[in-house]
């Protein structure tokens, strides 16, 4: 349904997006993976025709991405990393100003208000919230044209974890209601849990897409990855870390780690063959 | 649509203090600060002397003299802190007596000008003394030539009139300060429109509003039509001031002689000028602060040399040639007509038609290049 064939976009002499290509599946949560300057932000901008490509062809439920601006812009949203709306409007105003620019139901307000919490906070002056609530209304604003397809650019930047914890949770409700997501971040374990795909892009080039779960496994390995939720017992365990939460270990030694963990009550949130998590992976491909 | 992005930037400009303190408190503070300080300058006819008045003639006439010159609006008599002391000298009413005059010594500090309009003051109260009492002489030898000089009058309606063709009225400091000050505070719609629009820039919200399918045309529609009415309300409340509260001050009311058709028409004009050059200012800048400072350096300069500072009346030529680039002596000269001359829309219509020129065109500018900004992410 999103369908992205040889994009090339130029800004003077700097090439920022190299004749890209690539495919997102309706109803998919999608991750957009890249270093900064890798283009992510160029592809979201001509996805939303904020910016023009130089050369390419972008099909977004069949319709095209340049003809088809006005229709497409009424089926799809973009979550901006920035806050991009009113610090001096109540949330209330906030909602009802760009509900109106874009013909909102009356249900449609109620949803988006009702998933991302903000009832108890309509009253309020945007610029009192605090950043996780300032972040649930920036995505607000993006359900109000019941879209299709959401791009959420960077959309946990500078919250608290249990915000942050909110906000993974209603992207991946999303899945459940059809709705087609394209997610950018710099932090690979929110993409690892919520993504169901993932392409990653450097230099404006894709360096890789496919689905998570096959670019994370790896059967014939011995290795076994364990991620587990945080406790501060784990650093003192003396195991083998990945990064804070993420164990290595053999298939050899996983019953006896098991029963470690399960003694100190440390909890398990995924067990996953082959030695690679996507951090590693990312830093591995585009080195 | 338009309607929901006008009622937003109503309610953004409503909760901005700072900005309604610039575009309301200051110019109206302006108005009656330069009204009351600079009204002396400007309202010559009501300018009084304070004398001090030593006879040492001592006799009837002089006494009837005194008398006169104190019934006088020009001259209160003042012995504490005069500005001028009269001496009559003796016999100076005798006039088979030759060469005696009023002696007048400056105490004060008074400028030349105003030194002229006390020796013209003085010199028709003189005149209009001798005059009766040169007639009161002849009045045994010529009847009819007694009665003449008794008709007589030395009030300048009565020997002269005046009109202006090219030449300009000169205004009131009331006539002046209200005009300069409206059209000052209007282009300070600057503050308000940068930073609303300045950080509708930098946190993407332009972006988001043109992925809902709002053109560039309808967001600026949508700022113009709002400071069109803030800057609707600002003309009527400055005229406000000038006509019922200046007086409370002791200084000359606001007339407004010319049509109220005018003001709409000549406001409508000068506001667009006003939006046109800051939307042209808050789309070029790339900080509010960049935007604010360039704004109030901007507005000075063209007040400056637009006579709202300095009375355009009072600069030498090449300067008042200078004025005419500033929109706000556009304006300003519009206002003028309207108090001075009681002008009608055809008057300002020249006036009002230059400033909405140069809205529409630096509005125009300012749409290409939020446009360009917009499509560069910048």
């Amino acid at each position: 349904m999103l369908q992205v064939s040889n994009v090339t976009k130029n800004y003077g002499d700097t090439k920022a997006l190299d004749s890209l290509s690539l495919s997102v599946n309706s109803g998919a949560v999608f991750g957009l993976l890249g270093v900064n300057g890798a283009g992510k932000t160029t592809l979201l901008s001509i996805l939303n025709g904020l910016v023009k490509m130089d050369a390419g062809k972008i099909e977004i439920f069949g319709l095209d991405v340049i003809k088809d601006r006005a229709e497409i812009n009424t089926i799809s949203s973009i979550i901006p990393q920035h806050l991009a709306f009113y610090e001096n409007l109540t949330v209330k105003e906030n909602i009802n100003f760009f509900a109106s620019l874009q013909k909102a139901s009356k249900e449609t307000v109620t949803n988006a208000i009702e998933i991302n919490s903000l009832e108890g906070l309509y009253a309020h002056k945007a610029s009192t919230l605090s950043g996780g609530q300032k972040r649930r209304l920036n995505i607000a604003i993006g359900l109000l044209n019941s879209p299709k397809i959401i791009y959420f650019d960077e959309p946990t930047v500078g919250i608290d974890p249990r915000s942050r914890n909110e906000i993974l949770d209603s992207i991946a409700n999303y899945k459940k209601l059809g709705i087609t997501v394209v997610y950018t971040s710099h932090y690979m374990n929110e993409i690892e849990r919520i993504c169901d795909e993932v392409a990653i892009i450097d230099k404006g080039k894709l360096v890789k897409q496919a689905k998570l779960d096959d670019l994370l496994s790896n059967r014939s390995s011995d290795k076994i990855m364990i991620e587990t939720v945080y406790s501060q017992k784990l650093s003192a365990l003396g195991l083998q870390l990945l990064d804070a939460t993420t164990i290595e270990t053999s298939q050899k030694e996983l019953p006896e780690l098991l029963h470690l963990l399960e003694q100190n009550s440390i909890f398990i949130k995924q067990i996953r063959y082959g030695s690679t998590n996507l951090e590693k992976y990312f830093l591995e491909v585009t080195a | 649509m338009l309607w929901a992005m006008i009622k937003k930037e109503f309610l953004l400009v409503g909760r901005d203090r700072h900005a309604l303190i610039a575009l309301f408190v200051m110019p109206a503070i302006f108005i009656l600060v330069m009204s009351v300080a600079l009204k002396e300058q400007f309202n010559q006819e009501d300018i009084s002397f304070k004398i001090e008045i030593i006879d040492s003639d001592k006799s009837k006439e002089s006494k009837k003299f005194i008398k006169k010159l104190l019934k006088s609006s020009a001259f209160t008599l003042d012995e504490t802190e005069p500005e001028l002391r009269i001496t009559i000298p003796k016999e100076y009413y005798d006039l088979s007596k030759k060469n005696k005059k009023l002696e007048t010594v400056v105490l004060g500090s008074i400028k030349g000008d105003l030194l002229e309009v006390f020796k013209a003051k003085l010199l028709k109260e003189v005149m209009d003394f001798k005059l009766k009492q040169m007639s009161k002489k002849i009045k045994k030898t010529d009847f009819q030539a007694s009665k003449a000089m008794k008709k007589m009058s030395l009030e300048y309606e009565d020997l002269f009139s005046i009109s202006y063709e090219k030449q300009e009225a000169i205004p009131s400091s009331t006539q002046q300060s209200v005009p300069s000050w409206i059209v000052f505070g209007m282009f300070f719609v600057i503050i308000p429109m940068s930073t609303i629009f300045i950080n509708e820039r930098k946190q993407n919200t332009l972006s988001r509003l043109t992925t809902m399918n709002v053109s560039i045309f309808k967001m600026t529609l949508a700022k113009t039509v709002p400071y069109l009415v803030i800057n609707h309300i600002q003309v009527w409340v400055m005229l406000g001031v000038g006509v019922f509260i200046v007086p409370l001050f002791d200084t000359p009311a606001l007339e407004i002689t010319g049509s109220f058709a005018a003001i709409e028409v000549l406001s409508f004009g000068l506001s667009l000028s006003a939006i046109g050059l800051s939307v042209l200012i808050a789309v070029s800048a790339t900080s509010a602060e960049q935007a604010t400072t360039i704004g109030g350096i901007s507005n000075i300069l063209l007040g400056a040399i637009g006579g709202v500072m300095v009375p355009k009346f009072i600069m030498p030529e090449s300067m008042q040639n200078l004025a005419n680039i500033s929109p706000m002596s556009w304006g300003l000269d519009g206002f003028l007509d309207i108090f001075l001359k009681s002008a009608d829309v055809s008057m300002v219509s020249y006036s009002a038609g230059l400033l909405a020129l140069f809205g529409l065109i630096a509005l125009s500018v300012g749409m290409m290049i939020l446009n360009y900004r917009i499509s560069r992410g910048l």
